[in-house]
Formats: structure tokens, sequence, C-alpha cells
């Protein structure tokens, strides 16, 4: 027993202390190493900074050619997401011949999952067939909720996204509850928006996602989907009505009047209230101007907030807010003095 | 007699042993699960080295945030702390504030510095604080607001802050912190990837003493020159990149660091905030999110992720160094015995046994056992009731375990995260790692005893934190 207690002291501090001395040498090595590839990595950056000007498609490519595939490809893809257009363009054009496409492919199908969702974005942005080729077969392939939804954002990118039923299948329900799922809605086609609206139908989808959908609709400004937005607007999800009720705000149409006015008459759900509120601000109808006085006494501060804001902003609503804050004290006075000394309002 | 008595000192001292022994080897255990957790951790959850990516991926997504920052007596550190909040990477964000009622020329520095003026803005008295003296708004600066409030404590003057604030996610961070330009990107990146269930996520701390610091930012990672925050850098390490990592990714994460925590405002505001005078207030906040979310049955994340980084001043003095351990063994305690109804609770699932069962062992027995072994074995060796050899023995194999944990996370950090700039840095810390167990950890005990006591006599004291300030951190 001592001794084996003797033992395991030893081998603890020598197996510690040898696997430390292992990592130092291998940090002098990565040192060296991470000095060449900062050395190659400026070479790439400078060479692709000379071919925007001088378009000496062969010197980029021979200059690529002497440094690793990956350096060059990283290198490439972080300068790329800073061009646009002609430019842009140009250069995926020299960068499609040097095989650079197929590294990012081979990066999709054997790296990790931060490398797999890297590849994906930098296919996104090469527009390459082999590329999309390889997105369209790993999106069916990928184990990954996060990296399936890189790649349908990149698909979509490049023109080549499935129906919208399909992609949303293949993401799942973890899938639908991330941020980058409403990334992937903004950046839905405009001919295909028709895909989003039916999704939104669905009641039985998360409602985040539908949200989601309903704020990349909502973001088109389109005044058609006035009759589409307003039975959502009562929907029995607050998150679904909430991005209802803002779209509405966005697309800023009077025939929204009356259901924004229910909302803001909505007992239950103070956060209905207070968007109802801020939509009412944007329409900017002079009808708005009572049942927001009314909502200056509200039980909950950011629904008396949000009325007194959007007082701010409607036809005789600024009088509204004046009278209210040379009133008797109470909650709304309050408000409405606060509001009026706040200073400009920007919508 | 002396007979009789000898046989009774040995009984006792052989129960003693072995509770000693058995909380030690409970405690090993406990350890080398974090080992194995956080490198398990690791592997699941590769890390996206270049920010620029993130950005790229997030820019568009990643919700407002509000920086939070409490300040009292930081006329040293304050406007250098501000303007490395202001300078970082993060597309929608305001800073407020709170001048907690210094009695130093805090608020004087920071009017110079960004050209304060007094103005009006609206806020949801949600949560109870001391009152507001005044807010102050920048003309050049339309991201910060500072307010001016009574003194009450860093959780009142950060409950001010929440209230101040209209973002829907919260940033807390020490005024005497420097935050990475792309810590805020990263710590968001779970409130973008589960926005539903993240509620709130901490980041790394780090140990500023001895790095350059130029604009706000570190500019340089050095370490520090003197012994005992280089022993802090090392305890760091071995807190964030194994026990944080890994009690959050079995979802049993219990504290947050206080220097730099990110919240979504809505659950903070419903558990009641930071409670006022609580000496471990991030820890109170934690386990009150865990209580609330778990009594309301709903499905929630709170993680620990480690690419997220703030620097911090160490203490470099055993004295102040004495004061701040002490202070969070007496903030630790106390939350233990708020919260001492989860412990075990089968309603609190893990974080009643995983998380508050291994706080019982760590933080509440933990440092009274270990003094005990430190005081009562060589005791028994004295009395003749202790076999030399086994004394021996034991000694080596806690010392040496503790080398090799403290080791482990070295290896973690230089495998995973590679923050250090230098082969020669890892040198040190190696030879920093193995000394540490040779009398400061030792002493780090005595500091925990010395908070126990505090505790049991309910003496409460924050003591004077003396700084260098950050910005002279250059040398």
């Amino acid at each position: 027993m001592l001794k084996a207690i003797w033992i395991a002291s030893i081998a603890l501090s020598v197996i510690s202390l040898m696997i430390m001395l292992v990592l130092i040498l291998r940090r002098i090595v990565l040192e060296r190493r991470q000095q060449l590839r900062n050395e190659h990595r400026s070479s790439v950056q400078r060479a692709l900074i000379e071919f925007s000007e001088t378009r000496d498609g062969d010197a980029l490519r021979q200059m690529m050619s002497t440094v690793p595939p990956a350096i060059s490809l990283e290198a490439s893809f972080e300068l790329l997401g800073l061009l646009r257009g002609e430019e842009h363009a140009r250069i995926i054009r020299v960068l499609s011949d040097t095989g650079l496409a197929e590294q990012a492919i081979g990066l999709l199908k054997s790296g990790n999952k931060v490398e797999r969702i890297h590849a994906a974005e930098m296919l996104g942005g090469f527009a390459n067939v082999a590329g999309a080729a390889a997105l369209l077969t790993a999106f069916e392939e990928e184990p990954s909720d996060d990296v399936r939804i890189a790649i349908a954002i990149a698909l979509s990118q490049l023109g080549r996204l499935l129906p919208l039923q399909q992609v949303l299948g293949r993401i799942g329900r973890a899938g639908k509850e991330s941020g980058r799922i409403a990334e992937l809605f903004a950046q839905w086609p405009g001919d295909r928006l028709a895909e989003l609206r039916e999704f939104v139908g669905h009641e039985a989808e998360p409602p985040f996602a539908r949200a989601a959908a309903i704020e990349a609709l909502g973001n088109s400004g389109d005044p058609a989907l006035l009759s589409f937005f307003r039975p959502l607007a009562n929907d029995a999800s607050a998150e679904v009505a909430t991005a209802a009720l803002r779209a509405l705000g966005r697309i800023g149409h009077p025939g929204a009047t009356d259901v924004v006015i229910e909302a803001m008459a909505d007992a239950q759900r103070g956060d209905l209230r207070a968007n109802a509120a801020e939509a009412a601000g944007r329409i900017g109808a002079a009808d708005f101007a009572r049942p927001l006085a009314a909502l200056l006494s509200d039980d909950i501060w950011t629904v008396r907030y949000a009325a007194a804001r959007a007082l701010r902003l409607i036809p005789g609503g600024a009088d509204v807010l004046m009278q209210t804050a040379l009133g008797t004290a109470s909650r709304s006075q309050r408000m409405a003095s606060l509001v009026l000394s706040e200073g400009e309002v920007r919508c | 007699m002396l007979t009789a008595w000898a046989s009774e000192i040995f009984l006792v001292a052989q129960i003693v042993s072995w509770v000693v022994i058995t909380s030690g080897i409970a405690q090993t255990l406990i350890y080398f699960f974090q080992l194995v957790v956080a490198a398990y951790a690791f592997h699941e959850r590769p890390l996206v080295k270049r920010s620029a990516l993130l950005w790229r991926r997030y820019g568009d997504v990643v919700p407002p945030v509000a920086m939070i920052v409490p300040v009292y007596n930081e006329e040293l550190n304050a406007v250098e702390s501000v303007k490395s909040i202001l300078s970082i990477e993060y597309p929608n964000f305001e800073v407020i504030v709170i001048n907690d009622g210094s009695k130093d020329r805090t608020l004087e520095r920071l009017i110079e510095a960004f050209r304060l003026t007094r103005f009006e803005r609206p806020y949801e008295e949600a949560l109870i604080h001391k009152p507001i003296r005044g807010l102050y708004s920048s003309p050049t600066t339309p991201r910060l607001f500072v307010v001016d409030k009574e003194n009450g404590g860093k959780a009142d003057a950060m409950n001010a802050g929440i209230n101040v604030a209209r973002a829907p996610i919260l940033c807390a961070i020490d005024g005497d912190s420097i935050l990475e330009p792309d810590a805020l990107l990263r710590a968001v990146e779970p409130f973008v990837e589960d926005p539903v269930r993240t509620i709130a996520v901490g980041g790394t701390i780090r140990i500023a003493n001895g790095s350059r610091i130029e604009a706000g930012r570190v500019t340089e990672v050095n370490l520090p020159r003197r012994l005992i925050p280089l022993f802090q850098v090392v305890e760091y390490l071995r807190s964030f990149l194994l026990a944080r990592l890994a009690w959050s990714h079995i979802h049993s994460l219990l504290l947050i660091s206080g220097a730099f925590g990110v919240f979504r405002r809505t659950e903070v505001v419903t558990v009641g905030g930071f409670t006022p005078g609580s000496m471990g207030e991030d820890l109170d906040l934690i386990l009150k999110l865990h209580r609330h979310m778990m009594d309301s049955g709903k499905d929630y994340r709170i993680q620990f992720i480690p690419e997220p980084v703030c620097w911090t001043e160490a203490p470099e003095t055993l004295k102040v160094l004495a004061r701040q351990r002490a202070r969070w063994q007496y903030g630790a305690l106390e939350c233990f015995f708020r919260y001492r109804s989860m412990l075990f609770n089968p309603r609190y699932g893990r974080i009643g046994f995983l998380g508050l069962g291994q706080m019982l062992l760590v933080d509440v027995v933990g440092p009274i056992m270990e003094v005990l072994g430190y005081i009562l074995m060589p005791a028994f060796w004295l009395l003749g009731v202790l076999d030399v050899g086994y004394l021996l023995a034991f000694t080596a194999l806690v010392f040496t375990y503790g080398i090799c944990i403290s080791v482990c996370s070295l290896i973690l950090e230089e495998l995973e995260l590679r923050r250090f700039p230098n082969a020669r840095d890892l040198a040190i810390l190696t030879l920093a790692a193995i000394l540490e167990n040779f009398g400061y950890r030792q002493i780090n005990n005595f500091w925990r005893i010395k908070g126990w006591w505090q505790f049991l006599r309910g003496r409460r004291a924050w003591g004077e934190m003396t700084r260098s300030g950050l910005s002279s951190a250059s040398k």
C-alpha cells in the first residue's frame, strides 16, 4: 500500500512534468511555424491587393501555388468579405482555378464542427459549382444542427436553396430555435416569400421560428402583406403576435389601425400592448391618441413608456402628452413629463 | 489509566484521519472529474480562432447589450476601463457606468474624460436600490451613460444599472477590468445559437498584472513579475478552464464571475436582481436564477465559455489577497446557507446534488478538512499514533496531485487556447504550478478559514482593494 502511494505520487509528477516539457518544446516549434504562416498570409493578401490593381491572374495563381492552400483559402476568404461587385466577382473567377474551393470542400467533409461551419461560409462566398454540389450533399449528411444552418445560409447565398419545408425538416427542432434561423430567413429569396408565409401558418412550428419568418417578411415592407399580418396580431403565441405587430408597424399602413388598437387592449399580455403602442407610433394615425393615452397609466412600465413615446409621433399626440404632464400627479403624469423631457424621439 | 487514554487518543486519531482522508479523496475525485469533463467539453466545442469570422456570422443577428459597470473609488482605473469597454467590437451596445457614491474623484475623472453632462432618461424602477443623484450622458460618446447614486454596495449599484438599461441582454463587468475587443461578441454567441433557453453566460477572467496595456486594451500579454499574482494566474486557469467549464458542460454551473457575466434582463429582473448586501452577489444571482427557473419548470441554460476574456488586476500583496479570499469564502458560505434548502433536494436535480454537493465538499468543508489535515497529521505523528511512512506518502500524494491538476489546466490552456505568447511563459507557469503547492496553497486555506470565522461571527467587511491601476500595469 505504502509503496503504491509513493509510486502514484512519483508517476503523477513525472507524467505531468513530462507532458508539460513536451508542450513547451511543441510551442517552440509552433511559434516558428506561426511566424511562417503569418508571412505566407501577408504574401497572399499583398498578392490579392496587387491583383485588384494589375488584374494579372497568372501572377496571382503563381503566387498562390507557392503557399499552403489552407493559408491561401483563409486569406482570400477574409479579403473577399470586404469586397463587393465586379471586384469580388473577378477575384472569384481567378480563385476558381486555384483549387481553393476543393480545399474548402475537404474541410466541409472532414473538419471539426467549427471548421465545417467555416467551410460552408467560404463555399457560400466562392460561388463554385463543385462547392454548391458539396454543400447540397453535406446538407443531407451533416450530423450537426449548427453546421446544417450554416450550409442552408450558404446555399441561399448561392441561390441553390432547397424548398423551405425540406430545409427546415433537415435543420430540426433545435435548429429552428437558433438565432441563426433569423439570418436564414432574412436572406430568403424575394421570389420565394410564399414559402415563408406558408411556414408562419403552421401553428405547430416553434413560435421563435415563426416570429423570425414574420420579421423577415415584415422587412420587405410590402403593403400587400397587411391582410396576412392582421390575424397574426391576435395569435395565441405572444412571440408570434408581437412579431406581427412589429411587422405591421414597419409596413406603416393605416389599414392595421383596428388590430393595433385591439392589441393595445389585450389585458393579459403586456409585451403585446407595448409592441402595439410602438406599432401605433410608426403607423402614426390620429385614431391612436385615445388608446395610447389610456396606456399611459398601464401597470407595466414598458407599456407606459412605449405609449408615451408613440404619442410623440402621432398627430395631436404631443398635445395629449403635454396636457397629461400638466395635470395632477399620477403614474401617467410622471411618464408624460419624463418622456417630454427626454429629448428628440427617433423611430 | 494512561494506557486507556492512549487507546482512546488512537481511536480518535484514526477517526479524524479517516474523515480527513475521505474528504481529501472526495475532493480529489471531484478535481479528476472536472479535468475529464473539461477536456471533453473542449473537444466537443472547438474554438473559433478569428473573431472576424464571428462578426461576419453574427453581426446582423446579435441582440443589443447593455454593459453595466459599477465603480467605487476607481479613479485610477475607471476612465481606462470605460474606454476599453467602449472600444469593444460589437454592433449594438450601450455602456452604463454606475458611480456607487465613490469617495474619491471617480465621477469627476469620468466627467472630465468624456465631457459628461446631466440629462433625463426615463427608466423602470423594477429593482430596489439607493437613490440616484443624477444621470449623465456624453455628447462625444453617445453610447455612454453614467449613473451617479448614493453608496449601496456593488449589488445595489448593479440593480440601479439594470433599471436604467434598456437592452434585453445585460453584461456585468467590474470597473477595474478590461474586456478583450471580441469578448462580448463571443460571450453573446450562446444567446444567438440558443436564444430561447440561454439566460446567462460567463467568460474567462485573466490576470493583467505585468501585461502591457495601451488605450484600454491589453496589447502584450506578459506574466506578472511578482510571485503572488503569478500564483493567481495558475489558480485562475484551474478555476476557469477546469472547474467552470466542467460544471457548465453538465449544466450545473453555480458561478458566473461578477467581473464579467452576460445575462438576459427579463430573468434577472424577475428574480429581483442582485441581492443587496450580499458578499457573493454573483454566486447568489446564479443560485437565484437556477431556483427560479427550476421552480417555474422552464428549460434553460447557464453557461461558461472559455474564449471571451476579461482582464483584471490581481492583488499583489498578501494583505490585500487575504482580505479578498476571506471575503470570497464568506460569500460562498453565505450563499450556501441561504440556499441550503436546494442541497440534495430532488426538486433541484443536478444543481441540488452535483452543484451544491461539490460546493459543500470544496467550499464549505474543504478548507476545514485541509487545515485539519495539516495540523493533526503531524500532531498524531508526534504523539506516535501515526506511522511516519504513511504520513510522508500521503503528504507527497496530496502535493503531487495538486501539481498534477494545476499542470493539467496548463495543458488544456496550451492545447486549446494558447493565450500565453511564448514557450518561456509556459515554463514559468509550470514552475509556479509546482511552487504554489508549498506555502501559497496552505496560506490560502488559512484565509478561507478566516472567512469561515468571520462568517460565524457575522462580521462583514469588503475591505479596501488597493490597486496600482491597470494603466500602469505595463512596466
